[in-house]
């Protein structure tokens, strides 16, 4: 084996929403099928786990009651993510988390939930959901490339005037309906409200979280071509979906 | 007998039923009555336009309707179990003499039982039958159950199922809630003890109610961790402590923080044993006896149902040789397990809808000997639920983990890329994964690969089945599912 990546999966209990288990399956996969070790840690409530020797932290979606469960248990870990996050430890979060990691998340029902502080967005409520296919493009890393998903949240996001989204949105909502854009990048934490599930049909993405992943702990490895014929024609058919299906 | 005295049915009948029909309702019957029959001779299940325009001509159809049945409306709704639950009522209710009108080919939104009250009635608006017995969408449930004030309702459970639809799970248990909240005094309400969010919902009403639940020791459910999605306590959010789970959040539970706690089920299945012919012989205990039964049904989650339709014939005084000789003849409901014989070829189409259901249907696949191909036929249209997500919520793990079992596997549909990713994913030989998006040539490749005496499963989602029903009727298989009745 060459390479070896800790990946965190912070409450799989709570946070499983919408198919995050494909997520996990596609980072764990796609780093196997290279030769590099994965090994993965499900961190619960009140575990007296700390990321000291995470590479990758990831954090999937929930529903309003079990976010505010674990929002209560986040606010004792706040302060070790904000310093891992400045030190370039990889955080994906999708949906729920993606919120969580702004400043505060205000539920349907008025309730106010403070949120780790991690980057600079906060999130309110709308009227109605933001439901569908989407596709969107990133052109944070080399040249413009599109993701596509599934959205489906009922807050709406909005990004401070320094952070960076994920993506321009082709078609679907995005963070907030109005604003075109999606998701946010700070460092190497990368927020997003697409599932779908995400990391299978969007190979890229995946294997840029693992070369991050690797490089947080200096494993100087280059992630080897795979074939991903299925994952692209996925992507593809996706894509036009999204496309004929849009507004 | 049915024994259930019916006063308010009665007056009900005296006040709306016997009176001649208005004219509105005339229009919209004919109307209705019209666009059954021409959709049928376009080769259609005749399900959703019909009963649309017939609503839109007189919103109040269904409730004029319903309230000629003598009997009164038993719905079921819930995630899971529905369509089985229901034809087992329906069953029990023939038993018992009594003339049952059923939507029984899964077409359960407003439209769907708009649809199936109009094509048991007259052109003058007398309705054929004594008792209607609707399988209701949950997202569709509080609003057909203020419009027809049901006699009774039968909550399965709760499960993740088309959040694309509903937003969340939390959303789904208000829809249960606001429909269980319309019922009429008189009504009586069956609902599953071992779902936590099911058992906590408060009664708002004179309703009486009933819950059932499972009482056995059994080995613990190896797909847990798919679908936990509420074993968080319903009402103060810590997490639940759970006795025993029969399968995802279903078990005996208890909330260290509140002291909520699964309450004693009225009706319980105390004891099981699975006979060699596909048979359950089971044991149900009732408030003041007990049953054994024989049901052709297999899983725990069939189980459920038999309990759901003992309950509720239960509460309507049904005796218990009518319940026992109607489920030794009970079968397996449309698409849920159906068997079709091609030129000594098996073939099996189970429909697959949530990771819950799925899992279940993984484990009976597994279940049979030797050789199996597969066909797996995803779509995404709003029937189907448009988030295909919970694909990766479903075990195929377990498939792949015995992959020399499987010639090969055919991702098919609308979605067929997305299963074949997940085929591949699930730890699948790239050059195992066949894909053939469109659903009739996946079929034709599929039985090209199985040799006679060989064994193929279809599991497609919703409308994927009604397309490759309508695949095997054209070669000779199984009837229009219109017919059967």
């Amino acid at each position: 084996m060459t390479g070896k990546i800790n990946i965190y999966h912070l409450y799989p209990n709570h946070l499983n929403l919408y198919g995050d288990r494909g997520n996990m399956l596609a980072l764990c996969r796609r780093a196997r099928w290279r030769g590099i070790e994965v090994n993965i840690v499900p961190v619960g409530p009140g575990d007296g786990i700390n990321f000291s020797s995470c590479d990758l932290l990831f954090m999937g979606g929930g529903q309003d009651s079990d976010q505010k469960l674990v929002a209560e248990d986040l606010k004792g870990r706040s302060a070790e993510m904000r310093r891992a996050a400045e030190e370039n430890m990889v955080i994906f979060a999708v949906c729920g988390s993606y919120q969580l990691l702004g400043s505060y998340y205000t539920t349907a029902r008025g309730e106010k939930i403070g949120g780790l502080e991690i980057i600079d967005l906060y999130t309110e409520p709308g009227k109605g959901r933001l439901i569908g296919n989407a596709a969107i493009s990133c052109s944070l890393w080399g040249p413009a490339r599109t993701l596509v998903g599934f959205e489906n949240h009922g807050g709406r996001t909005y990004l401070g005037e320094n952070l960076q989204p994920l993506g321009k949105v082709l078609y679907g909502y995005g963070n907030n309906g109005t604003d075109k854009t999606e998701g946010a990048v700070y460092n190497n934490v990368i927020g997003t409200y697409l599932h779908g599930s995400l990391l299978p049909k969007n190979p890229w993405l995946t294997d840029h979280l693992l070369q991050k992943a690797l490089a947080y702990r200096h494993q100087d490895i280059t992630l080897r071509e795979l074939d991903d014929s299925l994952e692209i024609e996925a992507h593809r058919a996706a894509f036009k979906l999204a496309k004929g299906r849009s507004r | 007998m049915e024994a259930g005295n019916n006063q308010r049915q009665n007056q009900h009948n005296k006040a709306t039923g016997r009176r001649l029909p208005g004219l509105r309702l005339l229009g919209a019957l004919w109307i209705g009555k019209i666009l059954i029959t021409l959709t049928r001779r376009l080769g259609k299940g005749g399900t959703t336009l019909p009963g649309r325009v017939a609503l839109a001509v007189d919103p109040e159809l269904s409730f004029k309707l319903a309230a000629r049945l003598e009997r009164g409306t038993l719905m079921v709704t819930g995630t899971n179990g529905k369509t089985t639950t229901a034809s087992l009522i329906d069953g029990i209710l023939e038993k018992a003499g009594l003339k049952c009108i059923h939507n029984q080919s899964g077409s359960n939104m407003s439209w769907g039982v708009a649809s199936t009250l109009i094509e048991n009635s007259s052109l003058t608006g007398r309705i054929d039958g004594d008792m209607a017995v609707m399988e209701v969408d949950e997202g569709a449930f509080p609003g057909i159950a203020a419009a027809l004030q049901p006699r009774g309702v039968v909550v399965t459970n709760i499960f993740r199922d088309q959040l694309d639809r509903f937003g969340e799970i939390d959303s789904i248990q208000a829809l249960i809630k606001a429909g269980l909240d319309t019922l009429p005094p008189e009504s009586f309400q069956v609902i599953n003890a071992d779902d936590p969010s099911l058992a906590s919902l408060k009664k708002n009403t004179n309703a009486s109610r009933w819950t059932y639940g499972l009482d056995l020791e059994l080995p613990p459910d190896r797909f847990e961790n798919t679908g936990q999605d509420l074993k968080t306590c319903p009402v103060c959010f810590h997490k639940l402590d759970y006795t025993r789970i029969y399968f995802a959040h279903l078990g005996h539970y208890q909330c260290p923080g509140c002291n909520y706690r699964r309450p004693e089920p009225d009706v319980k299945l105390t004891d099981l044993k699975e006979g060699a012919s596909g048979t359950s012989r089971i044991r149900v205990s009732l408030p003041d006896q007990i049953l054994q039964l024989e049901v052709p049904l297999l899983g725990i989650y069939n189980l459920y149902n038999v309990l759901a339709a003992v309950t509720c014939a239960r509460a309507l005084d049904i005796s218990s040789q009518i319940i026992s000789s109607a489920l030794k003849e009970a079968t397996p409901s449309f698409g849920r397990m159906e068997r079709f014989e091609k030129e000594g070829r098996e073939i099996v189409m189970a429909l697959v809808k949530n990771p819950v259901g799925a899992n279940e249907v993984l484990r009976t696949v597994l279940n049979r000997t030797g050789q199996i191909n597969l066909v797996v036929a995803i779509n995404d249209r709003i029937a189907d639920g448009t988030d295909v997500s919970w694909l990766w919520d479903v075990d195929f793990e377990q498939l792949s983990a015995v992959k020399d079992r499987f010639p090969a596997v055919i991702a098919s549909g609308l979605r067929a890329w997305d299963m074949a990713v997940r085929f591949k994913y699930a730890g699948f030989e790239p050059g195992q994964v066949l894909v053939e998006e469109n659903t009739g040539r996946a079929i034709e490749r599929a039985l090209e690969q199985t040799a006679p005496g060989g064994r193929l499963f279809i599991l497609p989602t919703y409308t994927a089945m009604l397309e490759m029903r309508g695949h095997l009727n054209k070669m000779g298989l199984g009837s229009p599912y219109w017919e059967e009745s």
